[in-house]
This record gives C-alpha cells, sequence and structure tokens, in this order.
C-alpha cells in the first residue's frame, strides 16, 4: 500500500525540476530532492572543510551544512541580497542547504526535451551536470546531485557505517 | 538482513528488543538461582516461559536454530517443572548449557542486526540438552520406586525412558466400565510377553476411582517385552474392549503431566510430594518491583529532547524579544516568568527519560565474573554496590565494553589463584568492586580487585622498552608508573575484543572512555589490590559550558576545563620563542597562547592581548591559554553533534566537539580543550 502511495508520489514528481539562478545560468535540480526553500539565516563557519561549505545552519532545532554553489561551480563570490535563498534537498537521508542567487520557478520537462550535456566543455560546472533542458526557449542546465555530492558523500557514508 | 522474510522486517526491531530484554531476565535468574544453589518453581517456570517465547517469535521471524535450541532448553526445563529433584544432579551442567544457550541467542540477536545474517550451529547445544534431558529422566526411573504411597505419580512420570521400555497408551471403549478391573486384566494378560511393566495408574484394580481418569486419559503401560515389541501389540490388539492404543514416543513429559494433574483429582488424599529443590527455608526474596514500563523508541526520545530544545529557544526569543524592550510589561513579564518555569521543569523531565540504572550494565559482569571463575578456576565475588546510579543511556552504552574488559583484566591477572591467596593470607574468595556513585555533574565509577597490584617494575621497563617514557625512569613516582598502562602503545592489543582479556589494552578502554567524555585514573598498592576511577559526565547532551565571543562567532567552552580566565595588564608578561609563538608566565610556568581568532581565521578588530580575554584551559596534562574578544556568560548549553554530511571532514581534530543552539537561535561550536591543544602543537 505504502509502496504504492510512494511510487503515486514519485510519478507525480518525476519529470520535475526546480530551477534557480547562478548569475544568468538557469539550473534544474530534481524536485524528488528537494525539501524546502527558506531564507539565508546566520551560517555559522566551521574549520577543515572545502572552501564550498560555507557552514551550518540551525533550520530549526536541526543542524544543517550548507553548500554555496557559486563556489562550487568556481564562480566570483556575489554578496547575499534579499533573493538569495538556501534550497535544503535530502540526499542519502541527510539535509544539506544549497545557496543559490535566486529560485524561479519548477518546470515540466519532458524527456524529449532533454539533450547531454556537451562533452567538450569540461569545465567544473559541467562536470555535475546530468543534462541540458531546453523549455520555452529557457536552457535549463539539470544538476546531477549524486555527482554533485560525490566528494562529500563517498567519505561520509563510509564513515557513518 | 536477506535472511530475514522482508515481510517480517518490521517486527524485526520488536523481535530484537523483545528478547533481549528475555536474555537480559534469563541471566539475571540463572545467577540468582545458580548463587543460592537452589532453583525456586517460580523460577523453573519463569525460564520455561522466557523459553517459550522466544521459541514462538524466533519460529514466525523464520529463525529456526533459535527456535530450535530454545524448544531444547524449553524441554529441559519441562522435565525439572515436573520433577524439580531430578536436576540435582546435572544442574551445574544446565546451568552452564542454559548460559550457553543464552550466549548463543545473544550472539545470534546482535547478528541479525548486522548487514548479512547467517544463524550460527546450534546443534551441538541442542545434543547436549537432549542428553541432559535423558539423564535426567533416565536416572528418575533408576531410582527406587520411593516409598509406595508418598508419591503415586512421580514413579510413572519417571518411568518411561528407561532402556528398553516401550510405552503404549490404551484406550477402552467408551462405557464399558470398570476400566480398572478391565486394565488389571489387560496387564495380567501383558504380564506373559513382558519382562517388566508398569502402568499409570499404578495398580489399577484396587482404586475404582482410577476409573475416570483411564476414560479421560487412557491406559498407559510401560513395558519391557521379553520377545519382541509386536507381541505386546498383538496381545493388546486381540484384547476385549479395548478401543485404541498408541505407542507413545520417547516424550514423557506431557502424559506425565497429565498424570500428575489427574492423579491429583483422583487421589484422595493430597500426595505428600515434596519438591526437593524448593527455595531455601526463607521466604523467596521479593524479586525488584515490577515497575510499570513502556518501551519507547530511542529516536523518538532523541526527537522530543530536540523539540523541548527548540521549545527553550523560542521561549527565550519571545521573552527577550527586541520588539519589547523599553516597554513597561507587568503581565507579560509574569506569563513569561511562569513560561520559563514550565520550559524548565519540562527540559528536566525529559532529560530524565534518558536516564538508564547501571545495574543492567553491572549484572552483565556478574555474569562475566561467574564465567571466568569457571575457566581460571579462582574464586572470585563481584561485589557491586549503587547500580541504581543513572546516566544517560548513550554513556550507558558505552560503558558497557570497557567496564568488561577491565573486569577481565582483574580477574585474569589480578586475583591470585587459590593456593597462592591463602599462602598470602588471604581470603579464598577474591573480591571485585564494582561501586557507582553521583558525585556533582559526575558519576564515579570505580572497579576495585584484591588481587596482586600492578608490577610497576615491570611497567616500567615495559614502557622503556616501547619508548614511551617522557623523562628520566628514575623520576618517574609509583603513581605516574600506574598510568603508564593506559598509554597509547604501552600495549600490542589496539581492540578491545570480547576475547583480548590477555595483554590488555587499556588504552583502547581509556579511549572508549574519554569518548564519552569521560577520564580514567588508577592507583595500585602491591599485594592489596588496584583501584581503576572512572569520571563520566552524567549526560552528553547537556554541558556547563561559557561562551566567549571571537568576531562575531560565538564559541562554548566547557566549564570543567577552564582553569582560570584573566586580562594581561603588562605586555611584559608575553614571551616570544624562536619561531615566533607566544607564550605567557603563570606563576613561572610558561604556557602557549593560542588565539582563537587567528586559529580559526575568524576576523575581529580584538587583536591585542592586553584588549581582549586570556582563558587558561587544562586537558588530561596539558595546559594552555585561548585568546578571545570577551567572555560573554554561562549558560548549560545543549549538545549537537555535527551534521553527518560533516563527518568526512576532521571537524573534530581542530579543537570542536559539536555545536549547540544559542538563545537567539545561532549556532555555537563547541570547543573542546584536549583537541585544541592537541591541534595547536600540530
Amino acid at each position: 500500500m505504502s509502496e504504492m502511495i510512494t511510487k503515486e508520489i514519485q510519478d507525480d514528481l518525476d519529470g520535475k525540476f526546480l530551477t534557480f539562478y547562478i548569475g544568468d545560468a538557469i539550473y534544474g535540480i530534481e524536485l524528488l530532492h528537494v525539501i524546502e526553500i527558506i531564507q539565508v539565516v546566520a551560517i555559522t563557519p566551521v574549520p577543515n572543510v572545502p572552501a564550498y561549505i560555507s557552514g551550518i545552519i540551525n533550520l530549526r532545532g536541526k543542524i544543517v551544512p550548507v553548500i554555496n554553489v557559486r563556489t562550487k561551480f568556481s564562480q566570483p563570490e556575489k554578496e547575499f541580497d534579499d533573493k538569495t535563498c538556501i534550497i535544503v534537498i535530502e540526499i542519502e537521508g541527510m539535509h544539506v542547504g544549497l545557496i543559490v542567487d535566486s529560485v524561479s520557478d519548477v518546470a515540466n520537462i519532458e524527456n524529449d526535451q532533454l539533450a547531454e550535456p556537451p562533452e567538450f566543455n569540461a569545465s567544473a560546472s559541467n562536470h555535475y551536470l546530468h543534462s541540458i533542458a531546453n523549455v520555452g526557449g529557457r536552457m535549463i542546465l539539470n544538476i546531477d546531485c549524486d555527482r554533485f555530492f560525490q566528494s562529500d558523500l563517498i567519505a561520509s557514508g563510509s564513515y557513518s557505517r | 538482513m536477506g535472511f530475514i522474510d522482508p515481510s517480517m522486517e518490521p517486527m524485526l526491531e520488536t523481535f530484537i528488543y523483545e528478547t533481549t530484554t528475555l536474555l537480559d531476565q534469563l541471566d539475571e535468574i540463572l545467577l540468582e538461582s545458580e548463587k543460592s544453589k537452589s532453583i525456586s518453581d517460580d523460577s523453573i517456570n519463569e525460564i520455561f516461559r522466557i523459553m517459550h517465547t522466544i521459541k514462538g517469535s524466533a519460529a514466525m521471524m523464520g529463525l529456526e536454530s533459535i527456535s530450535n535450541l530454545a524448544h531444547a532448553v524449553e524441554d529441559v526445563f519441562f522435565i525439572i517443572r515436573e520433577d524439580p529433584s531430578r536436576m540435582q544432579s546435572v544442574s551445574e551442567a544446565i546451568f552452564d548449557l542454559v548460559f550457553q544457550a543464552s550466549d548463543y541467542f545473544k550472539a545470534e540477536v546482535d547478528a541479525l542486526q548486522g548487514d548479512d545474517y547467517s544463524p550460527a550451529d546450534p546443534t551441538h547445544m541442542i545434543d547436549e540438552l537432549e542428553k541432559l534431558a535423558a539423564i535426567m529422566k533416565g536416572e528418575a526411573a533408576a531410582e527406587p520406586a520411593a516409598p509406595a504411597p508418598a508419591a503415586p505419580e512421580a514413579k510413572p512420570a519417571a518411568a518411561p525412558a528407561a532402556s528398553g521400555m516401550q510405552r503404549i497408551r490404551v484406550y477402552f471403549e467408551d462405557g464399558c466400565q470398570m476400566e480398572n478391573i478391565r486394565a488389571f486384566m489387560l496387564i495380567s494378560q501383558l504380564q506373559d510377553v513382558c519382562e517388566a511393566i508398569e502402568s499409570v495408574p499404578d495398580h489399577p484394580e484396587n482404586d475404582a476411582s482410577v476409573c475416570s481418569e483411564i476414560i479421560k486419559n487412557g491406559l498407559l503401560l510401560c513395558v519391557r517385552p521379553s520377545g519382541s515389541f509386536d507381541d505386546v501389540i498383538k496381545v493388546i490388539e486381540t484384547s476385549v474392549n479395548v478401543k485404541s492404543y498408541e505407542v507413545v514416543e520417547e516424550e514423557a513429559a506431557p502424559s506425565a503431566e497429565q498424570q500428575q494433574e489427574s492423579g491429583k483429582e483422583a487421589a484422595a488424599e493430597p500426595a505428600a510430594k515434596t519438591a526437593a529443590v524448593q527455595s531455601p527455608a526463607a521466604p523467596s526474596q521479593p524479586k525488584a518491583a515490577k515497575q510499570s514500563l513502556i518501551s519507547v523508541n530511542q529516536a523518538k526520545l532523541d526527537q522530543l529532547m530536540d523539540l523541548v530544545g527548540e521549545l527553550v529557544t523560542a521561549e527565550s526569543m519571545v521573552a527577550g524579544n527586541p520588539d519589547l524592550k523599553g516597554l513597561t510589561l507587568d503581565n507579560f513579564t509574569k506569563s513569561t516568568r511562569e513560561l520559563r518555569k514550565l520550559t524548565d521543569e519540562l527540559q528536566d523531565v525529559v532529560m530524565s527519560m534518558r536516564m538508564v540504572p547501571l545495574s543492567g550494565t553491572f549484572q552483565k559482569m556478574n555474569r562475566i565474573v561467574r564465567d571466568m571463575s569457571k575457566k581460571l578456576s579462582k574464586e572470585v565475588e563481584l561485589e557491586t554496590i549503587g547500580g541504581e546510579t543513572e546516566v544517560d543511556k548513550t554513556i550507558n552504552d558505552a560503558i558497557a565494553d570497557p567496564f568488561m574488559h577491565m573486569i577481565r583484566n582483574s580477574m585474569d591477572h589480578a586475583i591470585e589463584p587459590v593456593d597462592v591467596r591463602r599462602s598470602l593470607g588471604k581470603p579464598e574468595v577474591g573480591k571485585i568492586t564494582l561501586a557507582a556513585q553521583n558525585a556533582g555533574g559526575e558519576i564515579v565509577i570505580t572497579i576495585a580487585d584484591d588481587g596482586s597490584g600492578l608490577d610497576t617494575k615491570k611497567i616500567l621497563q615495559k614502557a622503556k622498552n616501547n619508548g614511551i617514557l617522557v623523562k628520566p625512569e628514575q623520576e618517574y613516582t609509583e603513581k605516574e608508573i600506574a598510568q603508564l598502562i593506559m598509554l597509547p602503545g604501552f600495549s600490542t592489543n589496539d581492540v578491545v575484543t570480547e576475547y583480548s582479556g590477555r595483554g590488555v589494552g587499556m588504552d583502547v578502554v581509556r579511549k572508549n572512555i574519554e569518548k564519552v567524555g569521560g577520564s580514567i585514573s588508577v592507583e595500585t598498592v602491591a599485594n592489596e589490590g588496584t583501584t581503576f576511577t572512572i569520571k563520566i559526565p552524567l549526560t552528553l547532551a547537556i554541558v556547563e559550558g561559557m561562551e566567549i565571543s571571537v568576531g562575531g562567532s560565538i564559541f562554548t567552552l566547557p566549564i570543567t576545563s577552564i582553569t582560570q580566565s584573566f586580562k594581561i595588564t603588562d605586555p611584559q608578561q608575553i614571551i616570544r620563542n624562536t619561531d615566533g609563538a607566544e607564550m605567557i608566565m603563570l606563576r613561572g610556568e610558561c604556557y602557549p597562547v593560542i588565539r582563537l581568532h587567528e586559529f580559526f581565521g575568524i576576523h575581529t578588530d580584538v587583536t591585542e592581548l592586553t584588549e581582549g580575554i586570556v582563558i587558561q584551559i587544562e586537558s588530561d596534562h596539558k595546559s594552555a591559554c585561548i585568546f578571545a574578544d570577551e567572555l560573554i556568560g554561562e549558560q548549560q548549553v545543549v549538545v549537537k553533534p555535527f551534521p553527518v554530511f560533516l563527518s568526512h571532514y576532521d571537524i573534530k581534530g581542530c579543537g570542536l566537539s559539536g555545536c549547540t543552539i544559542l538563545g537567539d537561535g545561532n549556532i555555537s561550536l563547541i570547543l573542546d580543550a584536549n583537541n585544541l591543544i592537541r591541534a595547536y602543537e600540530g
């Protein structure tokens, strides 16, 4: 029974992407992973972590690490403004926040709108892409969550086990 | 987890919980019984019930091996329940086997929680148990038929299993009347083909009152055929009025039980059957009163605790809301005070829910002492004091292994064999004392033995050989030498395992205790014994901390690691060593100064040592001073671990033990003096 419901929800979320801006580029992340979107709150930096991990935040009593997507994509830093958001996502049972310039909307992307990312440009941001979609003339770069968090997950996964 | 039927997986947790609880009960009963060298009827019934439950639930989970073994134990206790006197001669073997079985169950239950479970083979234990069962039955049968009128039901129940005996249950036709006489006639007929014959009820011809019993249960015959067993069957078959018969297989017990019950009904006078193995004259000790308990998933408790933490935070956000500044709000203040009182109380209750008494862990140690005594043929008595002392569940779980290890060490190395003890004029029975008491915010647990004490010469030699001495050999005091055994590198074993009783590994014990924020020290007197003193915090979750600010960040420093804090008035106190590191002179000793803003790379305007505050902190044996902007104040904080996501990065290694949420919702990092000093030294 519960399996059926889960599947239904999955069907419901399939093909839906939350899109957000980093600079002028639109990125998409599978809605399945997204828990919520919050305003930027005070971030407490922690030592000994890669630069793209900005620190930890207090999400209603829960300590959640946040990643600055700009830094992760090797793009210049930008001051937070009132459009800056933290997208809280769930990956392998853990909550992680992603700092993005602004959140756009939820896009329905059909399979035939998807294209493989170009191979030749092996920049840092391309490496994390899963596909590129053309929705109504907008190019959406879809992030591959597994690859995006790969460097953090390998180690933390093996550690927690 | 592939072994378990997926549909059963939701039940697994309950099964594990239930079985573990039952096994703990079992151990307790066994130890108690073994100690008093007697087993009460209640205990027998209880063990029987426990095994029965485990058998049932294991079978339901499809865990055949567990179920089979439980069944075998159940059988043995079934026999004992029938007639406790039978276990007298084999009681030791029974206790050992049941302990073994209990260990097996525990190991299996543990394994079940792992990723891939495959059942271990309990066949040898089942065989042993069956052998025991056979011995008990056989022995009882071999006993001379007890004084005839005394135990009419004991004998027949016992008889069947004797070698060469066959058991047949015969039912007579309904309403044929005078069943007792017909039974007698049948027995007489059978006497021609049998060497020996016994019946239940015995001598039916003498008492017409047994008729109802025969009608109900049939006539049970135990025969030793003189010729072939088939002859016996033939006689029964041809006998008049016999409705049906069945050859009863080995299992003596069920019929015996029925027999006993019906015997009681039938016998005019109550049978004067005395169970030989009753609890001693004194009425059996009332067991610890049963509390009305419910079991709660620990995750839910954690969640509740989180919620309360948030509530406390939210409350202070409301009460100290900046919008209210400058307003006179008498009624509001009154209400918030009431709210504060309630949240404080709530917090206390939630904290107390996580507390468990140490008695469970102590109980396990009893078991270890018992097993080791047997294995090493040493006589050791374990005295436990203060088992009712409560600690946080997490701590309780973390200290069980180190304790076990230390007790094993004491048993193995410290307590001398009986003859040595005798020649030394010590009591033959060695003694290990396990005592716990609540002292302020800490639990102090001592593990003391009255054994040989540590051999300081040998320790010093070994430490020297292993190159872990930090000052000249002759400068070590006895006390310092004793602490050497807990240094890493002293022992070659580096894992606390169940079987690492030899070669120590005390540094691992120390590490495990330190992991929960505790400390350990040792004192020893040659030939009088060794005492380990362990201090652990009452709870991991709440720390009394001093909040200090550095730039925009707020750190929390546990009060326990602060020696003093002061302002530097005279810049002359600061000395620089050759590589420019700052040191401070305090009462003739030099301490390094750790500038937190530099250490953690935080921007602050306070960079002059004379402007900020210096706090002297102390870890195990080292001391250092840290420099911060200012002290904010003392506060109790709820410790939260760093997110799992970050566990890959060594945050703890650079001097932080966790984080906490402050009253205004911000996060403060908690400093850990040990790691901070270690990290600073590089």
